[in-house]
């Protein structure tokens, strides 16, 4: 057994997989939350404005809140039991009694309890921050409820072993917003960067790594010069504070949860080391009402660079779904149709073949009868070779079309992409007794398209004519026109067929998805053809001709 | 020695199929669609005649129905790439003496030839050829 499954099992976590990016096993997570906490207090007591009994940002509580946030509700003891040794080595160097060093854990593991499970009640599992419902769950229950229910629980313990001398609202109000602002800053910074992980930041590209020190280092200049100089003027202070916002703002738009708590804990540390060494703006009060001001400050700058942040994240997350579900459907109605034309596309592969093999076998009656000639096989040979080639193209042709990938714009060509479209489909046309005709025009200029999904469109219009005229019309009448032609900077292609046409109703929904007139179609072909091209910035319609069947036409601006 | 003409749209398709058939002692001439076939039996009747029924234009199944029309008792083997149950029941219908489906293996179609060939001389044919 290793040590990992070894340490799974000492959890009970042998179950349901709770991993969230790249956190590390159980063990490692007992270890990394005692060195964390440890950390946090010494960071807590270096931003404890003396006289100040209070630090005005304390970290320890936020991370075993985040800690416990990211792993099952069974793990939490064990985890909240990791935090102790390190709570009493950093709190017993400082001279407080025994007692009130464990009273202060029982204070500090409740506000994470609190917090841990009234987020658990709303969001089942690992929490992240990738919408605007979590990072509100988490602002309302870890951010405010977690350190007011436990601001109650730690003055009333302080109050009850006899601790100092200040009152119990005093310690209240002194406790929540110095614990508020650590859930503010250090919560969102370890939810955000473990659902980072290590396999997401190494998938992250060099110029948005490149970015973030940038945008760091600006920030790092400006919080230096508005809160970390001696203080001048008492005027300019808060012209001085929306300094830091366009970084801020920047990180948020640009770089998600993770940069945006990344740049507000810089802040944080940034504004409070200023003030614990007498610098920047928020000096000149009492240590508690600086604190205070700092707070409120820090608060009202990071709750909304975080919501716009997830906001943000969450839009473009949508955004990439949709876009993936169009690319799916498209794909998807794309094999469909080329199912559609499993007989026309056997008949096109059947031909080369059809060829190859006689050839072959000529060659074997020449050679049997010896009356094969060198220059007569050689002939037979690169029959064969220009049959295969050609079967070779076919099923290029098709594997391009089955193969689903991102759209990509290239300039293409639309007379040589008709042609590719009628070759694809000239099996079917063949077998249906389809008459094509070609009208394409000189020098139409390239436009800038994917060129599959613009062979699914075309191919799209032309089975739909094809099957049209194979139900409406005798062979002999069926005739399929497809022309290209150049108006006004713009590309059209037509695709038009002597079919029965279409009534007015059928013109008015025909572009409706699950719309269609054919007894065995999805509907889904000339709506997935109008959303490919609008991706193109182009037009596709449906017009009746004048005497009988329809015609369809495409627009594409030439690139 | 019997002449089979070869009527298919695909050009590499009929001058593989003309080419077997030579080398196989028979007399073979190829045409591109079924107007220029129906043309050029005014001029030389064959034996045999091998026709693709997916053709532009002139189908194989209109040739048949000419044929039939013109009351030429020619032997036609149809063939086709395109392999659909009730295609193969209308050529037949039509007069077709065997429908073949592409590639053709070379055994099956001289067989299927060679008793077209008997049957229109009054022989037996193999009825496994249908």
């Amino acid at each position: 057994m290793d040590v990992d499954s070894a340490s799974q099992r000492f959890l009970g976590l042998s179950g349901r997989r709770w991993r969230l990016g790249a956190i590390p096993g159980p063990l490692a997570q007992m270890l990394l939350v005692a060195v964390g906490y440890y950390a946090a207090a010494r960071i807590g007591f270096a931003f404890t404005l003396q006289p100040h009994p209070i630090s005005t940002l304390w970290p320890p509580n936020a991370l075993l809140l985040a800690a416990l946030l990211l792993a099952p509700a069974r793990a939490w003891w064990w985890l909240l039991a990791a935090a102790l040794p390190a709570h009493l080595l950093i709190e017993l160097q400082s001279g407080v009694p025994t007692t009130m060093v464990l009273g202060w854990y029982v204070s500090n593991s409740s506000e994470a309890l609190i917090g841990a499970a009234l987020v658990r009640a709303f969001v089942p599992g690992p929490l992240r921050l990738d919408s605007l419902r979590n990072a509100g769950v988490f602002l309302l229950c870890a951010g405010l409820a977690a350190p007011l229910l436990s601001s109650f629980v730690d003055a009333g313990l302080v109050r009850l072993i006899g601790w100092g001398e200040r009152g119990y609202w005093d310690l209240v109000s002194a406790r929540f917003p110095s614990n508020v602002l650590a859930e503010l800053t250090v919560g969102p910074l370890i939810l955000a960067w473990a659902a980072v992980g290590a396999s997401g930041l190494r998938r992250i590209s060099f110029t948005r790594h490149a970015e973030t020190a940038v945008m760091l280092l600006a920030l790092l200049a400006t919080c230096l010069m508005v809160f970390d100089l001696p203080r001048t003027s008492t005027r300019i202070a808060p012209a001085l504070f929306c300094a830091p916002l366009p970084f801020l703002l920047w990180a948020a738009v640009r770089l998600g949860p993770a940069g945006v708590t990344t740049a507000t804990a810089l802040m944080t540390v940034a504004t409070i080391w200023g003030a614990v060494n007498g610098l920047g703006p928020f000096t000149g009060s009492t240590p508690q009402d600086t604190a205070h001001e700092m707070q409120l400050f820090l608060i009202a700058a990071s709750v909304p660079m975080l919501l716009l942040a997830v906001a943000l994240d969450e839009r473009s997350r949508a955004e990439r779904e949709a876009h993936e579900q169009r690319l799916q459907l498209t794909h998807l109605a794309r094999v469909a149709m080329l199912g559609e034309l499993s007989g026309g596309i056997a008949h096109e592969l059947n031909q080369p073949l059809t060829a190859i093999l006689s050839n072959a076998q000529a060659a074997q009656h020449f050679i049997a009868n010896k009356t094969g000639t060198p220059e007569v096989l050689s002939e037979i040979l690169q029959d064969i070779v220009a049959s295969d080639l050609r079967a070779g193209e076919v099923i290029r042709r098709l594997h391009t079309l089955f193969r689903r990938g991102e759209t990509q714009f290239r300039p293409v060509d639309l007379n040589a992409l008709v042609g590719e479209v009628l070759d694809i489909a000239r099996g079917d046309l063949v077998t249906r007794s389809i008459e094509v005709r070609r009208h394409l025009g000189a020098e139409i200029p390239a436009v800038s398209g994917d060129r599959v999904e613009l062979q699914q469109v075309l191919l799209n219009l032309v089975v739909n004519a094809s099957e049209a005229m194979s139900a409406g019309t005798p062979p002999g009448r069926r005739i399929l026109t497809v022309c290209t032609e150049t108006q006004a900077g713009l590309v059209k292609v037509s695709v038009i067929d002597s079919g029965p046409g279409f009534t007015a109703e059928q013109h008015e929904r025909m572009f409706e998805a699950f719309y269609t007139t054919k007894a065995q179609g999805l509907g889904l072909g000339l709506s997935i053809s109008r959303a490919i091209m609008r991706v193109h910035d182009g037009h596709l319609w449906g017009d009746a001709n004048p005497g009988a069947g329809a015609s369809f036409h495409i627009t594409l601006s030439a690139a | 020695m019997s002449y089979v003409a070869v009527v298919d749209d695909e050009e590499q398709v009929r001058t593989a199929l003309t080419r077997l058939l030579l080398a196989s002692g028979l007399d073979a001439e190829s045409y591109a669609c079924g107007e220029d076939f129906l043309g050029g039996i005014t001029k030389r009747v064959p034996d045999c005649v091998l026709l693709d029924l997916h053709m532009p234009g002139m189908t194989g199944l209109d040739v048949l129905h000419e044929l039939r029309r013109s009351r030429r008792a020619l032997p036609a083997v149809v063939i086709t790439a395109h392999n659909e149950p009730e295609a193969r029941e209308e050529c037949l219908a039509a007069g077709a003496v065997a429908y073949l489906c592409k590639p053709l293996d070379d055994r099956v179609l001289l067989n299927t030839i060679s008793a077209s060939l008997r049957r229109a001389s009054g022989g037996h044919a193999n009825p496994g050829e249908r």
